[in-house]
């Protein structure tokens, strides 16, 4: 796997766990 | 209208934007990276006893910086030696799963790979005692046969991911062109039983050969011809997934 691959799947796990505890905290209020 | 009361399209818009910083990211700084790896490698490599032999690629098939090193040039090392180097190098900080170019499934190719026929032999060793049995004219199996089928899947579980052609046979009463057919349709019938019982469909192919092969030291007429065969055509293995742990091989 390049690297930029490693990266990317790393950043994008970050991203949806942002996304999830985002959501759970102001998400459901509204 | 606002764009962010269309979630998905933020969601889809957010991943682009991460793709697009991964590759910008990982350009600037990826061949830098690779590149002090491949300095630090050498060294390792010659201090666990690889010297002139081994080499360290840090690259991709496709040429891309990546920090899973293929290591070519260690045909000649015994098994510890290369267990030794690959530790080795995987100990350098940075340096990810390690392949060997010939000995991994996905390196270059061309090296003989381990056939697995015994299953072939654990299948025929079945049908010789017993046999899948067909109404008459029919590609109907007897009710019997389950019980064989059961086996035969049992007996084919090792040869998964292999390619397995099944052969349907009858003896010659009728005409051969309904011969064929029905050995054909017989073998079918096989097959989507097997299918049933969870052997990947794809890898199984069929034919039907009518009465052309005998077995061998019976009459062409002998009841007993009309039977199934089954034999390994070609071998897929299943690919071992990479994994972050440095491997003999």
């Amino acid at each position: 796997m390049p690297i930029w691959m490693e990266v990317f799947v790393l950043m994008l796990l970050a991203y949806m766990a942002g996304l999830g505890i985002g959501w759970s905290i102001w998400g459901r209020a509204s | 209208m606002n764009i962010f009361r269309r979630p998905p399209l933020v969601v889809a818009l957010g991943a682009s934007a991460i793709f697009l910083l991964a590759r910008f990211v990982a350009g600037a700084s990826a061949p830098e990276f690779a590149a002090r790896l491949s300095t630090e490698a050498p060294a390792s490599i010659t201090e666990a006893g690889g010297g002139g032999h081994v080499r360290a690629i840090f690259l991709t098939q496709r040429g891309l910086p990546s920090r899973h090193p293929l290591l070519v040039g260690g045909e000649p090392l015994d098994e510890t030696t290369r267990a030794d180097i690959a530790h080795a190098v995987a100990s350098i900080p940075g340096v990810g799963g390690i392949r060997w170019s010939d000995g991994d499934m996905m390196a270059m190719g061309g090296e003989q790979v381990f056939r697995p026929l015994h299953c072939q032999e654990d299948v025929q060793a079945l049908l010789r005692a017993r046999s899948i049995r067909f109404e008459e004219s029919s590609s109907r199996m007897d009710i019997g046969s389950d019980e064989l089928i059961d086996e035969v899947v049992t007996a084919l579980r090792p040869c998964l991911g292999a390619i397995i052609l099944i052969t349907g046979h009858t003896d010659n009463s009728g005409p051969e062109p309904g011969n064929i057919a029905l050995s054909s349709e017989r073998a079918n019938a096989v097959r989507a039983a097997l299918v049933e019982h969870g052997i990947p469909a794809d890898g199984l192919r069929t034919r039907g050969v009518g009465s052309r092969r005998p077995v061998e030291g019976l009459e062409p007429t002998d009841p007993a011809n009309r039977r199934i065969e089954f034999s390994v055509i070609a071998t897929e293995p299943i690919r071992p997934t990479p994994v972050d742990t440095p491997a003999p091989r």
